[in-house]
């Protein structure tokens, strides 16, 4: 982008002079000088459509207000945010949109985040002149799977619109009727059906699309937002969480109520995929929150478990048949998970048998969805662990350690298919932050946290090492795979002079970039 | 001595003047039992609880729940008394209503009176105005705290 030459020219906005790339159009140039102009059909990845007309400005030498969205910047130009004339045209532009939108805030989803809402507090505060009755449209017409439509709070910005001509080129909405009747819909007995619907919601300026997924669950003010990484293809799409922190008195059903898109140019743009938008479940279904003890070994704490975990490893380490450890792993685990892996099992105890299981691959889109259904597929094959071919004959043969994380081995055998193979194993771990079929088979298992409750890094699949750190704190005795290794290390005493700096993820990060060529030039 | 003497002075005119409230009240007691000079009362004292004082116009007592006239709650979920009730003891839970011009209504509305603080926001904040506070209830008690946490059939009248 730098390097393409384009020419810069001076404005000046407010009285600040910007130096702005020619080209780009004054409401983008005061944008990126961090000038507010109240904008509702702009969006930065379409072109401008001037349909809201709330941009208004005033510029130096034109006899009208003009709209910034579309008005490209000229050298010496003076423009003005805040004049009489356009503060003016703005509150009646206001007037304009409201006469004809219900106003039915207490029960729209949007309210709080709503545009609408926020000019009105801002550039509004007026008494409503509007003594005609309110035009009838349809308040509830499903436009998709996970999509409602309500064409009387619509401000008909075309977003959606542009939206699917744009970026999806599915085009399945359009505009219908003239005058006063116009309408977004779609056409009859097509409903929005592609991987990115979700993203009309996000874009809609105000509540006339809504999710129905999200519909009614909770007010998005009670929220709280975390930054986080989407784990559920190799794509690593950069994603806000969405939570509820809980009121003080009374329970909350559930933790997580949506996921958002987080603006990240080299990853994702503005959007993500309706796969990792719906199939947050994960985080708070079927969550493996304490320790399972099936053995009956008194297993009740960490400190315990390792102490289990140490002796069965040492006998076999002192005995100098650590071929006798198989370890599985996964690639829904972080680039410092899986680095410890190596320099423990591989490195320092010289295990042979480390297994890749990872989830089954899925469909593919030509967007964003990989078919890789884990988060670090590439971190994982850059490690450089020795994976052996997943078999589990191989896997059972002569060992008497088995250390399992995750429980993606269901997706490739049969349950029953595993438990023949790996029943005869004397000691068996399970590592996994949801409760599985498995946890029948193991003599302990172990709960581990989502991506959404530990810190680490992740690769996605174009090689870029992304960080992440905790949304919220873990359940129960969920504890994080990172944090079991190194206790694990310590407990072995393995060159303690080696793993007595980790108690965070930073160090690992930085003896891994040392160690491993992949993310040294990388970062 | 002269001192001590004013002393005995103030006593006994404090004791008359008690004594003269004293036989006032008394005489405007019996008269008011034989029903005579109703206007003039013996005390200003009222006998909580057989007799009760008169609430003032503005007054906010146990919460309702306005109804619609079909008897549905006016509440449509909008959850801004939950979100501005300083004592947080406000809990909506939104439902769907098969009527599209409705769309919302409460499926739970619990307000725990052993946190509320009657200040009165929630009616304020209510843009339906579905929540009131006049209903003249202001004996609200119970024998265990669950017995003050009052639910939509509680709060619906």
């Amino acid at each position: 982008m730098s390097k393409e030459k384009t020419k810069m020219i001076h404005i000046q906005i407010d009285g600040k002079s910007l130096e702005v790339r020619e080209g780009t159009s004054v409401l983008e140039a005061a944008l990126q000088a961090g000038i507010e102009i109240p904008h509702l059909c702009y969006h930065p990845a379409f072109p401008s459509e001037g349909s809201c007309r709330m941009c208004l400005v005033e510029i130096e030498g034109r006899p009208d207000l003009e709209l910034a969205c579309s008005f490209p910047v000229k050298d010496g130009m003076k423009v003005s945010t805040q004049s009489e004339e356009v503060t003016k045209a703005r509150k009646n532009m206001l007037e304009f949109l409201l006469a004809e939108h219900p106003l039915d805030c207490p029960i729209c989803d949007k309210a709080g985040e709503c545009k609408l809402q926020d000019y009105y507090e801002q550039y509004g505060f007026f008494e409503s002149r509007f003594e005609e009755k309110k035009e009838k449209k349809e308040k509830k017409v499903e436009i998709g799977k996970t999509l409602l439509l309500d064409q009387e709070r619509c401000i008909l910005c075309t977003r959606c619109i542009r939206f699917l001509k744009e970026i999806t080129g599915t085009r399945e909405l359009g505009l219908f009727n003239r005058g006063v009747h116009t309408g977004v819909n779609i056409y009859e007995g097509n409903p929005v059906e592609n991987n990115y619907s979700g993203n009309l919601v996000d874009i809609c300026p105000v509540g006339a699309i809504t999710d129905k997924d999200f519909r009614f669950q909770t007010r998005n003010w009670f929220l709280g937002s975390g930054p986080s990484i989407c784990p559920l293809c190799g794509r690593g799409c950069n994603i806000d969480i969405e939570y509820h922190p809980g009121f003080p008195h009374f329970p909350v059903p559930k933790r997580v109520y949506r996921i958002g898109p987080r603006e990240n140019h080299r990853v994702n743009g503005y959007w993500i995929c309706d796969y990792g938008r719906y199939h947050y479940s994960y985080i708070d279904e079927d969550r493996q929150e304490q320790i399972v003890d099936n053995k009956k070994e008194k297993l009740d704490s960490w400190e315990r478990v390792l102490d289990f975990l140490k002796e069965r490893i040492k006998k076999l380490y002192y005995m100098n048949k650590t071929s006798r450890i198989a370890v599985l792993t996964s690639s829904w685990l972080s680039n410092e998970e899986l680095f410890l892996i190596r320099k423990i099992f591989q490195e320092d105890l010289n295990v042979e048998k480390i297994f890749l299981t990872d989830p089954l691959p899925g469909e593919e889109d030509n967007l964003l969805l990989t078919p890789e259904r884990s988060p670090n597929s590439k971190g994982a094959s850059q490690m450089g662990l020795n994976f052996k071919e997943l078999d589990l004959n191989k896997l059972a043969e002569r060992t008497e350690v088995l250390l399992m994380f995750g429980s993606h081995i269901t997706e490739h055998f049969a349950t029953a298919q595993t438990q023949e193979a790996i029943g005869g194993i004397e000691t068996k771990v399970l590592l996994n932050p949801h409760i599985s079929d498995l946890n029948s088979l193991m003599d302990v298992v172990l709960p581990t946290c989502v991506i959404a409750e530990k810190e680490g890094t992740l690769t996605n699949v174009k090689g870029l090492v992304q960080p992440f750190s905790p949304v919220f704190e873990a359940k129960g005795h969920c504890r994080p795979e990172w944090e079991v290794l190194v206790n694990l290390a310590k407990k072995l005493a393995l060159n303690f002079r080696y793993y007595s700096p980790f108690t965070s993820v930073k160090p690992i990060f930085k003896k891994m970039q040392k160690e491993i060529g992949f993310f040294g030039t990388k970062k | 001595m002269i001192r001590v003497l004013g002393n005995f002075i103030e006593i006994i005119r404090g004791s008359v003047i008690t004594a003269r409230h004293f036989i006032v009240n008394m005489w405007f007691h019996i008269v008011n039992l034989l029903g005579i000079k109703t206007q003039r009362k013996g005390a200003v004292t009222i006998q909580y609880p057989e007799e009760k004082k008169e609430l003032a116009y503005r007054h906010r007592s146990l919460h309702r729940l306005v109804k619609r006239e079909n008897g549905k709650p006016r509440c449509v979920a909008c959850m801004l008394c939950a979100t501005v009730c300083p004592s947080d003891c406000i809990y909506v839970e939104a439902a769907e209503d098969p009527d599209p011009e409705i769309q919302k209504y409460p499926s739970q509305f619990i307000i725990d009176l052993s946190r509320c603080c009657f200040c009165g926001f929630c009616v304020e904040a209510c843009p339906e105005d579905a929540i009131r506070m006049d209903t003249s209830l202001i004996e609200v008690a119970g024998d265990n705290r669950d017995a003050l946490v009052y639910d939509k059939d509680n709060l619906l009248r």
